[in-house]
């Protein structure tokens, strides 16, 4: 099998996504201090998988 | 409870990403090694996490915290007492064997060990209990996205068969690994604010121990006799039964979750995995089952956090989860919080699927049906079992839905057929003396007095099916001491009848038994790549906690 791609990266950018929808939707629509929260929680969370992955790969 | 548009979404992405992982893993699956055994091509972490998120279904999240209510901190004896140890004990002194033995599966180990019959023995019941398990999942899904939802059923149970089909196919192995470790941290992630939330709103863990009754607080205090603690357990059959026979004989002989560890890329990582996974394995608890203390401390203190009553009037203890989402949780951080119970439905039925087709392609078809076919063959009769496994388990999943009684057969069976298979693998591994027949015979012997314990004992009203000669206070209480008799009687039927019949050459078992394989020293190796280093460190950890909560 070749080899594979980098999951890191894959998780990372699912967790950025969800992170900067709850963001988004946290001070704009619902207001909710929990959904802007684990936004920015989330998107901690993806940029340290993305960093690791790109160190790796570096 | 009620979903908005962001929180379809978040689902939709999920679905996208899960789906994501397959097609971008299609194109390097070439073989039936790449798609049953991911070509043993695993980084450590991947395959560490996949090793605890096999074990992270439906029945694990929901059922733990439902537990947590239930039994309080006693619950967390199935991470503390069974799981930490044997999954180190798997690590150090079982790992050699599965993988320095070259087979691609349990079952597999058992034929060069032992004979074809017991490998079939083995393979057959095995195969039969994934896709029992896996519908399972699937019926638990669906009632529950229909029970909190409104989702119809058949939807539920179309969509999640779909998704987890889709992955699966399109990757195999790799695939479903890849995405239990996305679903790990989701579950993780999803998951820890709501605990973090409703521990706040209950006043920390002082405010738990303030509400809730100090009999759900020890670990060990209550365990001198069955009637001081609430799980009704003696401290016997919980550390024998539990500690010992379930523990072992689920995390060192179950192929769901030792073929994660089996596709590491070497074997000091396929070592390491299982002792690396039990370190996220002993801080599970707080996501799983303090959120049941959480919700006793919350009933105390306010209205709206009552359980639904179950058919019986007893409060419905697998809503914990459920009732917290839907209270604290707004919409946007809710549909995060629903897309990771699905994901944890989802990774505990794509595990059975994918340890499924391998014991069939590799253990039933190409050692009974045809051997010597060509490599691209069994690639397609591997593809061809993901889709009958799937359909199986959608099948399942309707069964139980008709028939709620053959479910909790069904799995009393599961629990026959793992309890004694340690003591199999025990002697096998450990007692060079051991034969084939003796293996055969002492697993029948030992899931014969399984089922003949249930069928003359009775907990909860359930059981005495041949007579009633004991009573047991707690249906774990019987579960437990099910076991433990079933090792035994597996453990004396096999040496019994290893000694009478003739043994196995030396040569034959060279790899295969400890005593005759020669052991590996690296000095040079640095202490966190040793997994005994590593386990001791786990070991010193896990006993730290049950004396901290004892």
């Amino acid at each position: 099998m070749n080899k594979l791609f980098d999951l890191g990266f894959v998780i990372g950018l699912f967790f950025l996504v969800i992170g900067l929808l709850l963001l988004g939707y946290g001070l704009t629509v619902s207001r909710q201090p929990v959904n802007y929260g684990c936004g920015m929680l989330f998107i901690v969370f993806a940029l340290f998988m993305i960093g690791l992955s790109r160190r790796k790969r570096g | 409870m009620k979903l908005e548009w962001i929180d379809y979404l978040i689902i939709a992405i999920y679905f996208l990403f899960v789906i994501g992982i397959g097609v971008l893993l299609k194109r390097k699956i070439k073989t039936s090694i790449d798609f049953l055994m991911s070509h043993r091509n695993i980084p450590l972490w991947i395959t560490s996490l996949a090793f605890i998120s096999a074990n992270l279904g439906a029945q694990e999240v929901l059922g733990m915290a439902a537990n947590g209510a239930k039994y309080g901190l006693y619950t967390t004896h199935f991470y503390w007492l069974g799981a930490a140890l044997a999954m180190i004990f798997l690590g150090i002194y079982m790992m050699p064997f599965y993988y320095g033995s070259k087979a691609r599966s349990v079952p597999e180990y058992l034929r060069l060990r032992f004979d074809e019959k017991t490998r079939t023995f083995n393979a057959l019941t095995f195969a039969a209990m994934t896709v029992f398990s896996s519908g399972v999942s699937l019926y638990a899904l669906a009632m529950l996205m229909q029970t909190i939802l409104g989702w119809d059923f058949d939807l539920s149970i179309w969509m999640a068969a779909g998704v987890v089909l889709a992955y699966t196919f399109l990757g195999g192995l790799t695939s479903a690994v890849y995405n239990e470790v996305l679903q790990f941290f989701l579950i993780v992630l999803g998951m820890a604010p709501l605990v973090f939330i409703g521990l706040d709103k209950a006043g920390g863990w002082e405010g738990i121990v303030r509400h809730v009754e100090d009999a759900k607080l020890h670990v060990w205090k209550g365990l001198d006799h069955p009637a001081n603690n609430p799980m009704g357990v003696d401290a016997f059959s919980m550390v024998f039964g539990l500690g010992f026979v379930l523990a072992f004989g689920y995390w060192c002989t179950d192929f769901l979750v030792v073929q994660r560890a089996m596709i590491s890329r070497n074997l000091n990582e396929a070592q390491r995995t299982p002792i690396i996974a039990a370190i996220p394995k002993i801080m599970m608890p707080v996501v799983v089952i303090l959120p049941g203390l959480v919700i006793l401390a919350l009933q105390q203190q306010y209205d709206g956090f009552a359980l639904p009553a179950a058919a019986d009037g007893s409060p419905n203890y697998n809503m914990v989860l459920p009732v917290l989402l839907q209270k604290l949780y707004p919409n946007g951080i809710l549909g995060v919080g629903i897309t990771a119970l699905i994901a944890s439905f989802m990774s505990g039925m794509a595990g059975n699927v994918t340890a499924f087709n391998t014991v069939w392609t590799f253990d039933i078809y190409q050692a009974h049906i045809r051997k010597h076919a060509p490599e691209k063959h069994y690639l397609y009769v591997g593809k061809a079992t993901t889709i009958v496994g799937i359909l199986a388990s959608i099948a399942t999943a309707y069964v139980a839905k008709g028939f709620n009684s053959i479910m909790d057969l069904l799995q009393l069976v599961f629990s026959f057929v793992n309890a004694p298979l340690f003591a199999t693998f025990f002697l096998g591994m450990f007692w060079k003396r051991t034969t084939g027949h003796g293996a055969f015979w002492g697993l029948l012997a030992g899931t014969l007095a399984a089922a003949f314990t249930h069928g003359v004992t009775t907990a909860e009203g359930k059981g005495g099916w041949i007579a009633d000669w004991h009573t047991f206070y707690s249906g774990t209480s019987q579960a437990f001491t099910i076991a433990w008799i079933a090792f035994m009687v597996c453990l004396l039927v096999t040496v019994l009848v290893s000694l009478c019949t003739k043994p196995q050459p030396e040569d034959a078992l060279r790899g295969l038994v400890y005593s005759l394989t020669p052991k590996v020293k690296d000095p040079a190796r640095r202490w966190y790549k040793n997994p005994l280093w590593i386990g001791l460190a786990v070991l010193a950890v896990t006993i730290f906690l049950n004396l901290f909560f004892f």
